[in-house]
């Protein structure tokens, strides 16, 4: 236990380290050093943890499992920590990707396709639209600076760390000590990972939840509505201006 | 001809009319015809009085032998009753009346009221006409002629009202107008400041009178004048009513009697400016000469003596009252009298004759006889004539001299008015009381009732020398202002411009009736003793001599009487005699007298009104002004210290917080970051 | 075939690190798009354990919810995009640090301790052209020029 708690304390400050040196904190002299030594910590503190992670199979499941992971938590940190807007948004849809594969890997198929089409395809499609809209050339100051860069790693990675940490602990005791009990393989087969899964999720969807799914309707169209409304009124105020 | 009933319904319903014909068209249609629906009103209703009196006098006969005095009443309508209110020991017999408190809107009649309305519609009637000249010119023109018909029918309800609480409440009726008249130059800060004056001065006297009332109410259970009867059964007793009346013994003495006449005494002082809440009545000259005239001259402040007459049976209860009373009225009109020796003012001589004359009126009164009674009303009669006169003389005066009242600016004015100078005289003959005019006979009907007294209790004895001693220096303050003001060389200030002439008709026609009344009043109903017989047939008046039947022995003798008159002929000659030696002989002995008073320091003494405002605003003003200090300063300091400290609380509070709140986005962020963490951290413990 | 309850703690490592450096860049970054982007991440980090969780009890509940949270995200999306393109046009940058007026009256608004320097690599040398014939005159909507739509 001492040892997990041991990992998982220094794995949180290399993180921390990391992000911090990564992070964009207005310097210009040894900038582009000091990101790649916070990229260096930050794959150490990884390492850390991955070798901390339990095992979940063959290694072939377990590499694939592990190089979704590291893309999509290197495509996070790089959409964090880039100066330019554009390449986080890229960065973004990097780590979609992963997170999209790792939905796959889990057996969310319509989850995982819907995370694709929907965040990296619509929202992130318009993120860079309007980025460009605004910003074509992408260098100003308030990119290359951030607001108490220090604090605000600092309280992100006692979240992080604090979170893993009981997640490990808590369920790594409760394994050792059988009192957890996942679902069968064969129930798991039947319904979560049955093969027709999008069919049963639909089921579900329009059965169970169909009057949150009418909520959520009329939220989009409302949405919809709200948007072309401000967009109209600052046309507007800009034509009488 | 008339109903009797009729009659006491018209008589004050006729200005009331007046009033809200004015009130609501003056301004806009009437403008400089204001005049006429008042004239016209006080005029109908000066006729009823006069019908009145005479349907009084010959009815008032009582039908019924057992029937003390004449009264009728005639009941409007229910303005409060509250059913089983109280039950009370009758004071009559043995019986339990399960009373319910009623106040009925009664009017009654009988001698003094019917008296009493003669003479103030009458009055009324005279400065209403004359103020038409008077006030021509003046932008409140049509105010004013709302406000003198209000006056009169507040003042004819009060006299002819058969209620203590009606009474009361017209009492305040009038005490209102008075205060509105008095301010109705309410641009000029004193006419403003006069107006305030009477008005608190007469809370004081209110006060006691509405303490009276309540005490009165505990001790006999009703506040009716009058017996209420239904069906012949006498359902609730009245105060004065024929029950109470014909009872011996019904009227509570000792204590409790005594307490009721001196409150009631402290309401009659406030209205009738007795000593010593006579302060304002100088200061109320400050209004226009006709309310001068009216008001506080002839009618108002006679309010208090007819409400000490009503209540005649009360104050037989207790001698100690009877003594306080007459005591209150002789000091009084000995105080007036001094100090308008050396008042320069035309309209402030006048008004201290007026407490002065008022202070005779209490002392009858106090003398609480028949006879004293009677000569304290009859003197308010006579009065309310030759001192309407002379204040309306005054304010002929004054309109011709452009409003200057000062008597050392002005003299001679003999030539240029000649009715106001010989109705002035007639007037000042009459104050003076030089036979044969009204004052003389009422003013000696007065001291001849004091002297009877005197046999009976030795004070008396002293305030019959008082009140000849006043007799002689009204006589000499009289003609002191009649010589200055009309003899001498002729002199006429700036101020009075083109109006230095004689009056128009419309004032001097008012003058002349007057003066025919102040020479005849008193020769026709004194000496022939028609005032005296009329008024004996009220009924609280009859009851004086029901029971002077019953203690036998009451020391009366004409032989006296016309010692009194001889004695107080000869002193009134004798002032009127220094006035002449003084004011038309040689001014020389004149400032030698004043030189002389003046080192004794009695001139400084009775110019400066015997300091009473002074005193007055040593003993009451400047402790309440203190005491308002000292309470102003704790709310200030202690309280709102306290309250501010309070609430500074929450301001240092919101200082020590109000960076958090520095519109940065992502500080707001970490906030619920670091909640979340608070959180985990709990929900991990 | 996996193990159950290593494949759930590894989920929830991963979206926990997710979501805390989508955190880190909200409080930190200063440009509203991209601390928008951070706010996605750490929705895809909750939505990653949510999958995680309903495989673990074989229940469509957290897949659910995620298909939710995604109808939600897209609103948010139009949304906030509207609102940044209006914020955009007033200021004419993407600075949220300028939209400070809900503080305090008596609060000072907050600035940067140290602007950094402007970037200090050479403009690149673009390639010149000698010109050629005679400039032709631009027409005046040609001229009407909005840089920033």
């Amino acid at each position: 236990m001492i040892e997990l708690y041991q990992i998982f304390t220094l794995a949180t400050v290399l993180g921390a380290a990391s992000m911090w040196l990564m992070l964009p904190r207005g310097g210009s002299g040894g900038a582009m050093r000091q990101r790649w030594l916070g990229a260096l910590l930050g794959a150490v503190a990884l390492g850390l943890l991955a070798s901390r992670f339990p095992g979940i199979g063959s290694v072939v499941t377990e590499s694939v499992f592990f190089i979704l992971a590291g893309v999509t938590v290197v495509g996070a940190a790089a959409a964090v920590t880039f100066r330019n807007p554009l390449y986080c948004a890229l960065w973004f849809g990097l780590s979609l990707m992963g997170s999209a594969g790792l939905l796959l890997f889990i057996g969310a198929q319509f989850l995982a396709v819907a995370t694709v089409a929907v965040y990296a395809g619509a929202i992130l499609v318009t993120f860079i639209f309007v980025l460009m809209l605004a910003q074509p050339e992408g260098k100003a100051a308030y990119d290359r600076t951030s607001w108490e860069a220090l604090v605000s790693v600092a309280t992100g990675s006692v979240i992080v760390g604090i979170l893993s940490m009981t997640v490990s602990s808590v369920l790594t005791a409760a394994q050792r000590s059988g009192e957890l009990q996942a679902a069968a393989a064969e129930s798991l087969a039947q319904r979560v990972l049955a093969k027709q899964h999008t069919a049963l999720l639909g089921a579900e969807l329009f059965g169970r939840h169909l009057v949150a799914v009418e909520v959520a309707g009329v939220l989009l169209t409302a949405a919809l509505i709200g948007a072309a409304v401000i967009v109209a009124q600052t046309n507007k105020r800009e034509i009488s201006e | 001809m008339f109903e009797i009933k009729t009659l006491l319904i018209l008589i004050p319903a006729m200005p009331l009319i007046a009033t809200l014909l004015t009130a609501t068209l003056g301004k806009k249609v009437l403008r400089e015809q204001s005049h006429w629906p008042t004239v016209a009103a006080i005029g109908l209703s000066c006729l009823m009085s006069l019908i009145l009196v005479l349907q009084v006098s010959g009815e008032s006969e009582p039908v019924d032998p057992d029937k003390i005095g004449y009264e009728e009443t005639v009941t409007l309508w229910s303005w409060a009753a509250v059913e089983d209110a109280y039950d009370y020991d009758s004071p009559v017999g043995d019986a339990v009346y399960q009373g319910d408190f009623r106040i009925e809107i009664v009017l009654r009649a009988d001698p003094l009221t019917a008296t009493m309305l003669a003479m103030v519609t009458f009055v009324s009637l005279l400065v209403a006409i004359y103020s038409i000249g008077y006030m021509h010119d003046d932008p409140g023109y049509w105010r004013f002629f709302t406000y003198i018909p209000l006056f009169v029918f507040s003042m004819t309800m009060l006299v002819s009202v058969s209620n203590f609480v009606l009474l009361y409440v017209f009492w305040e009726a009038v005490g209102m107008c008075s205060y509105l008249l008095i301010g109705f130059w309410f641009q000029k800060p004193e006419a403003a400041a006069a107006g305030k004056k009477a008005f608190l001065v007469n809370r004081i006297g209110d006060f006691g009178f509405a303490l009276g009332l309540f005490l009165l109410w505990t001790t006999y259970g009703t506040l009716d004048f009058h017996d209420t009867i239904v069906d012949g059964q006498v359902q609730s007793l009245g105060i004065f009513g024929q029950t109470m009346l014909s009872t011996p013994g019904a009227y509570t003495t000792g204590t409790v009697g005594t307490a009721i006449c001196l409150l009631l005494l402290l309401g009659a002082c406030g209205k009738s400016a007795q000593f010593p809440l006579h302060v304002w009545l100088p200061d109320a000259m400050e209004g226009p000469t006709p309310v001068s005239a009216l008001i506080h001259a002839a009618t108002m402040v006679t309010a208090g003596v007819y409400m000490v007459a009503r209540c005649t049976p009360l104050f037989q209860a207790s001698t100690d009252a009877q003594h306080v009373v007459a005591v209150v009225g002789g000091f009084t009109a000995l105080l007036a009298a001094l100090i308008a020796l050396t008042q320069t003012d035309l309209k402030r001589i006048l008004a201290y004759s007026t407490i002065s004359q008022l202070g005779y009126m209490f002392l009858g009164l106090g003398a609480a006889t028949a006879l004293g009674i009677t000569a304290g009303m009859f003197h308010l009669f006579t009065h309310a004539f030759f001192k309407a006169l002379l204040f309306l003389g005054a304010g002929s005066v004054m309109h011709a001299m452009g409003g200057v009242i000062d008597v050392r600016q002005f003299g001679g004015l003999r030539r240029l008015m000649p009715t106001t100078h010989w109705t002035f005289l007639f007037g000042s003959l009459a104050l003076a009381g030089v036979l044969p005019f009204a004052g003389f006979w009422s003013k000696d009907m007065v001291l001849a009732a004091v002297h009877d007294q005197a046999a009976v209790h030795p004070l008396y004895h002293w305030l019959y020398l008082a009140g000849l001693f006043t007799a002689f220096l009204t006589a000499f303050y009289t003609f002191r202002a009649f010589f200055l003001t009309f003899y001498g060389e002729e002199r006429i200030p700036k101020a009075a411009g083109h109006h230095a002439h004689e009056s128009p008709r419309s004032m001097t026609v008012p003058l002349m009736i007057l003066a025919a009344g102040a020479l005849l009043v008193g020769v026709l109903f004194g000496p022939t003793g028609g005032f005296e017989g009329f008024l004996a047939k009220t009924p609280s008046l009859a009851y004086l001599s029901a029971i002077a039947h019953e203690t036998a022995g009451h020391a009366t003798g004409e032989g006296s009487h016309l010692g009194v008159a001889i004695i107080s002929t000869v002193i009134a000659l004798a002032g009127i005699g220094l006035a002449v030696v003084l004011y038309l002989g040689s001014p020389a002995l004149r400032d030698r007298l004043t030189r002389v008073m003046d080192a004794v320091g009695l001139y400084r003494l009775s110019h400066g009104k015997f300091f009473f405002d002074e005193i007055y605003n040593v003993l009451v003003v400047v402790p309440i002004r203190a005491v308002a200090w000292l309470c102003y300063w704790i709310d200030r300091t202690l309280v709102d210290g306290l309250v501010n400290a309070v609430g500074l609380f929450p301001m240092l509070v919101g200082a020590g917080l109000r960076p958090l709140q520095n519109g940065m986005v992502q500080f707001y962020a970490m906030a619920m970051v670091l909640g979340l963490l608070v959180l985990i951290g709990v929900l991990l413990m | 075939m996996y193990s159950e309850v290593a494949l759930l703690q590894n989920y929830l490592v991963v979206g926990a690190l997710l979501f805390g450096i989508g955190m880190i860049g909200f409080l930190s970054r200063r440009n509203m798009i991209v601390m928008f982007l951070a706010a996605e991440m750490m929705l895809q980090g909750v939505s990653l354990s949510l999958v995680a969780w309903s495989r673990f009890h074989n229940d469509f509940g957290g897949q659910m919810l995620v298909i939710f949270i995604i109808a939600v995200a897209a609103c948010e999306a139009a949304i906030v995009l509207a609102l940044v393109l209006m914020l955009f046009r007033r200021t004419g940058n993407l600075d949220v640090a300028v939209w400070g007026e809900l503080r305090e009256d008596n609060q000072l608004p907050f600035e940067e301790p140290q602007l950094p320097e402007p970037p200090t690599e050479p403009s690149e040398p673009w390639p010149t052209l000698t010109t050629a014939g005679v400039e032709p005159k631009l027409k005046p909507e040609q001229t009407d020029y909005r840089p920033n739509v």
